[in-house]
């Protein structure tokens, strides 16, 4: 077995020795990839990996590197640009990716790719002549 | 400031575009010749806008060592992600693909390790 192999089997006893809670985690992040168009929160996904919402978050963020909400947008935003490329109007996007209301979703898009939904679907679509 | 291209070292960039278009199903974005050798790039099929990936000529003697001892330790050069690694493994094997890790468990993801037969061993990783 080569180094690499071995650091990695030797990091993963070391770090995921619990395997049930990793696969509790994972039962969460599943359902946020599920549902994340719907309205969901971290009462709901953390009762459905079993864990305290503390717990849960906690883990989360260690195992992922985001906290739960912070995956749950970018799994949103990333939802919304395919959608936008794709030519659907902005307050139908709004909607589909689970926001309540245009201002917070262009404002949350806006931090995220550095354009407003608007402006980003009139600079994909134009590239998409050239 | 954007990060638009990363890269890797190969040996020979005829084979490499081989090998990463006709293998892995990557598609070749940018070819500029530039002399002996010239400026290559590839994108994934799936984020063709996404960031393209240079396969860099291999002519520094001192780098080429370093390329040589990651790859005897079986340390990847690059990783790529996958939906589904199982998927992928068992395609890019039946293709001929050499791997030194089969699809393993590490935490919330999945790994895997190829020979890109061009110098490097490349990961492939699906998040859980």
């Amino acid at each position: 077995m080569n180094h690499y192999n071995r650091r990695i089997q030797e990091l993963n006893k070391q770090l995921y020795g619990k395997d049930y809670l990793t696969q509790q985690l994972i039962k969460g992040k599943h359902f946020i990839d599920k549902h994340f168009g719907a309205g969901i929160d971290l009462d709901k996904i953390s009762r459905e990996a079993h864990l305290s919402k503390f717990h849960f978050m906690r883990l989360f963020k260690a195992t992922y590197g985001r906290t739960p909400y912070q995956y749950l947008i970018e799994l949103r935003m990333e939802k919304a640009k395919e959608l936008l490329k794709r030519g659907l109007p902005v307050s139908e996007v709004c909607i589909l990716v689970g926001f309540e209301s245009i201002p917070s979703f262009t404002r949350r898009f806006k931090k995220i790719t550095g354009a407003t939904p608007a402006h980003f679907q009139r600079l994909k679509r134009k590239s998409n002549f050239g | 400031m954007k990060i638009k291209v990363t890269s890797v070292p190969v040996d020979d960039q005829d084979k490499a575009l081989k090998f990463y278009t006709e293998i892995l199903g990557l598609v070749k974005k940018t070819e500029i010749p530039l002399g002996e050798h010239k400026w290559l790039t590839v994108v994934s099929n799936e984020e063709r806008d996404g960031v393209e990936l240079l396969l860099e000529p291999m002519g520094f003697p001192p780098a080429k060592v370093y390329q040589k001892h990651l790859f005897d330790a079986g340390i990847p050069w690059a990783a790529f992600y996958v939906d589904d690694i199982d998927k992928e493994y068992n395609r890019l094997k039946s293709l001929g693909v050499v791997f030194s890790m089969e699809p393993t468990q590490m935490g919330p993801s999945r790994l895997a390790v190829f020979n890109d037969t061009c110098g490097n061993n490349i990961q492939l990783v699906q998040i859980l």
